[in-house]
Order: structure tokens, then sequence, then C-alpha cells
């Protein structure tokens, strides 16, 4: 049998307890490090994030995780970004100042258009390109940010709009091995714990 | 499209959740964990935890972290005792999603764009008492039990987008029947996102509040005290706002 570890990469910004509580309700086996050697030891790799974008990549800097997760995703292993950790996988940041991610994903991070915010709870709108969506096109989550990952439509798996009539944005990435969540999946009740364990699922799949 | 908010609120005195009445009249409910964990079950959109003694205490952290036990799976806010760009790194380190702040508003405004920087305006909510005088808004200082015009610098932040949601608490009607709809026509900030807050007891009201463009969320505390299941309850009275289905529902069809 295959060992299913989730290893989630605990550079200090993001809200480790939540997500490590979640993915153990949805019956993964999980720890946070931020030691290469532990995180050595998963199966997937989670990219939790809470804050501003140059605070996060100057914290995975000063962590050394960079190189570490350019080699482990270039190396085939899942990686699973979640809120501003889907935001890191991109290319660059605008903001507060302008801010190179990891990458992983092509494209920018730029303001939400439309509103200065996009906070509380909104449906998905799922390509149905993604198996791991499947089940939530129209489901309700959860969502905090004010910036977005602008990105090839290739990519997009999933999006989300602020009103009926206006422009739609990503809010959900897949470029292979690597996944983007926008919203919070661990704070999103049952829906959330629904998503985090197909998309999860699908990781160990694709890694 | 985005839904409109139903935030269940703990307010908690002593190290205990308590019955507010205008911020001055107290009467225990119970652990405030244990009233999270309920209105995590029952379906709230956000919980928001506000502990209004906290002062150079700074934040309870060992609070959260009793909350962050339950495995709680609804967003969570906290308020209380933050001072700091520090303080609210490490409340938002111990399980909250987002922090609101008051008595720094008035003591050390200079701090909150610190804070944005951290954790993103998002994050980052003004709790802001406020009441009618006349017919001109005014903040009121629990401490001094002054009330005054809100300060510039407060303005100032909201205008920046440091701060993405002001908490407007009906401080006179706290506890009571009905909320002053007056807070929301005057309000000077009109492209910030308000959650009322305040004698929200009434669907009807609660409906209406969460009717106005401005009010992206309604605060309820004391009556969700007063039996099973009160946010699926209410929910299920609010009609056809653009509020999420109660989690039930969810739970059901999976």
């Amino acid at each position: 049998m295959t060992r299913k570890l989730v290893g989630i990469v605990d550079y200090g910004a993001g809200n480790i307890a939540s997500v490590t509580r979640s993915l153990k309700k949805t019956g993964y086996r999980c720890f946070a490090s931020r030691n290469p050697a532990e995180l050595d030891k998963a199966s997937v790799l989670v990219l939790p994030g809470v804050g501003a974008f140059p605070s996060a990549m100057q914290a995975l800097h000063g962590c050394g995780l960079v190189g570490y997760l350019q080699e482990s995703v270039q190396g085939g292993r899942s990686l699973v970004g979640i809120c501003l950790g889907m935001q890191l996988l991109g290319d660059f940041s605008e903001e507060i100042a302008p801010t190179a991610g990891l990458g992983f994903v092509p494209g920018r991070v730029v303001r939400i258009r439309d509103a200065r915010w996009h906070i509380g709870w909104n449906a998905l709108e799922t390509s149905g390109r993604a198996s791991f969506l499947a089940e939530s096109d129209g489901r309700s989550v959860y969502f905090n940010h004010s910036y977005v990952l602008e990105t090839s439509p290739e990519y997009v798996v999933a999006v989300a709009r602020l009103g009926e009539a206006l422009a739609p944005f990503p809010v959900a990435v897949q470029r292979g091995n690597i996944f983007g969540l926008q919203f919070h999946p661990e704070k999103s009740q049952s829906a959330g714990l629904r998503i985090l364990s197909d998309v999860l699922a699908e990781a160990h799949h694709a890694g | 499209m985005l839904g409109k908010r139903l935030v269940g609120v703990i307010t908690v005195k002593d190290g205990w959740a308590v019955q507010s009445f205008g911020f001055g009249r107290y009467l225990p409910l119970g652990r405030a964990e244990i009233l999270a964990d309920n209105l995590d079950r029952w379906g709230a959109d956000e919980v928001l935890i506000l502990c209004i003694d906290r002062g150079a205490a700074g934040p309870d952290l060992a609070l959260l972290r009793r909350v962050a036990a339950k495995g709680l799976s609804t967003p969570l806010i906290y308020g209380g005792g933050i001072r700091s760009v520090e303080d609210a790194v490490a409340v938002v380190a111990s399980g909250a999603d987002r922090v609101a702040v008051d008595t720094l508003l008035r003591d050390d405004p200079a701090i909150v764009p610190g804070i944005e920087a951290a954790l993103g305006a998002q994050a980052v909510i003004a709790a802001l008492p406020l009441g009618i005088d006349g017919d001109a808004l005014v903040s009121f200082d629990y401490r001094t039990r002054t009330r005054a015009p809100l300060a510039e610098a407060t303005l100032a932040l909201l205008r920046a987008g440091s701060i993405s949601e002001v908490l407007a608490m009906d401080h006179v009607n706290d506890g009571g029947a009905a909320f002053d709809e007056r807070i929301v026509d005057l309000f000077p900030v009109p492209e910030v996102p308000l959650i009322a807050f305040g004698g929200l007891r009434d669907p009807d009201q609660i409906r209406r509040v969460l009717g106005r463009p401005s009010v992206r969320a309604a605060a309820v505390g004391n009556s969700l005290s007063y039996g099973e299941n009160r946010i699926r309850q209410l929910k299920s009275k609010l009609g056809a706002l653009p509020i999420r289905v109660p989690s039930y529902h969810r739970w059901i069809d999976q």
C-alpha cells in the first residue's frame, strides 16, 4: 500500500492549525514543518497562506523553502496552494510592492476588478475540466482576498464573480501536479471539506 | 454571486461568554469555545469573538487555541487586546482568520498599516461603537464613556483601504430590540462595507438591514443563545436575500 502523507509547509504565514485539523477530518495523515528533510516524507505538499504576498514570499525565502519547493515540483511531487498559497504559485504580484512568486503557474497577481475586496461566501463556477471539482459546481465557499492570480484560461478550473453581470475571475487552477484554491476550503464547512478531500485525492494521483 | 453573511457574535468578559446589554450590563452564558462550536454546527457564515476587557493584557490567545482545538470549519474573527502587529499576527497564528481592532484605532492608528502589510487589509476590521446624537453619527469611547465624531485618523485608514470592513456597533441598542438604521445612513465612508451589530434580533429588521447595499453582514449576539439551531432558523426567515443556504441542506445532498 502506498503511504499517503500530506506535508503542510509551515513558513509562518498561514493558519496552520485550521488546515491541519481540516486535513485530518478528510482522513489524511498530515504534519506541518519547514524542514526540507521532514517535508521530503510527504507524498503531497500543501502551501497555505494568509496575509500579503511580499511578506509571504519573504518568509518562504527566509525559511530557505523557495528552491526546495521548485525542486519538489519539478521532481513530480504535487503541490496544493490555498488562498494566498495559490497566488504564490504565480510569476509575479503587484500587491504592495512588485514581488516575484514561485513561477509554477504562468500569470501575475493583480487587484480584483469591480471591488476592493472579495470577502464572504460565493459560488464556484467550475470549468468541468478538473475532476476534483466535479461535485462542487455551484457550491458556496469562503473567500477572503483582494488580489487574484490572472493566468491563461487553460489553467483555470473554476471562477467566481462579484455580481451576475460582472466579469469572472480565477479561483481555482491546475497545471499538471500543481493545484491552487483561492478560497479557504478549511473554513468552508462541508462544501470545503469535500473539495479538500477531492483535491488531495487528485493530487496523489497526479504526483 | 457573493452572498450576504450572518455572523454569530460571542462576547467574552473575564474569560466567560456573556450576554451584553449596552456593553454595560452582563449575564453569563458559559464557555466561549462551546458557543463557537454551536455556531459552527448551526451554519453561521462567520463567528466573531469579542473579548471586551483585554486592554493591556493583550489578545486572549489561550481562548483562541481552545476554540481552534474544536476544529471549527467556520471563518473566525477575533477582537480584543490587539495592540501591535505582533499581536495581530499571533491572533491569526492561533486560529483566527481576521482581526477586529477598536482601541488601537484610538491609541495608535499608525500601527494599522503595519497589520495590513502583514495580514492583508482583507483581514483587518474596524470595530466602531457608534451612536446618533441629534442627526449626527458619533463614536463612543468605552473607557471615558464619552461620544465624539469619528476620528480623522480612522476615516483616513478607511479611505486608504487599510481596513476592509467596519463592524458598526450600535452601542445604545446592544442587547436591545432594534438596531438604529440611521448608523448605516450616516456612515461617512460608503465604499467600506459594514457589518451591522447591536440590537439585531428581529428577522424583519435583519432582512431589511442586509438588503442595504453597503451592509455586507449582520452580526447577531444574545438572541442566538435562546435556543438550538438559531442560525438555521434565522436564515430560513430571511426570504430571498442572497444568503448562503443553511449548511444542513448541503449535508443532506452530499
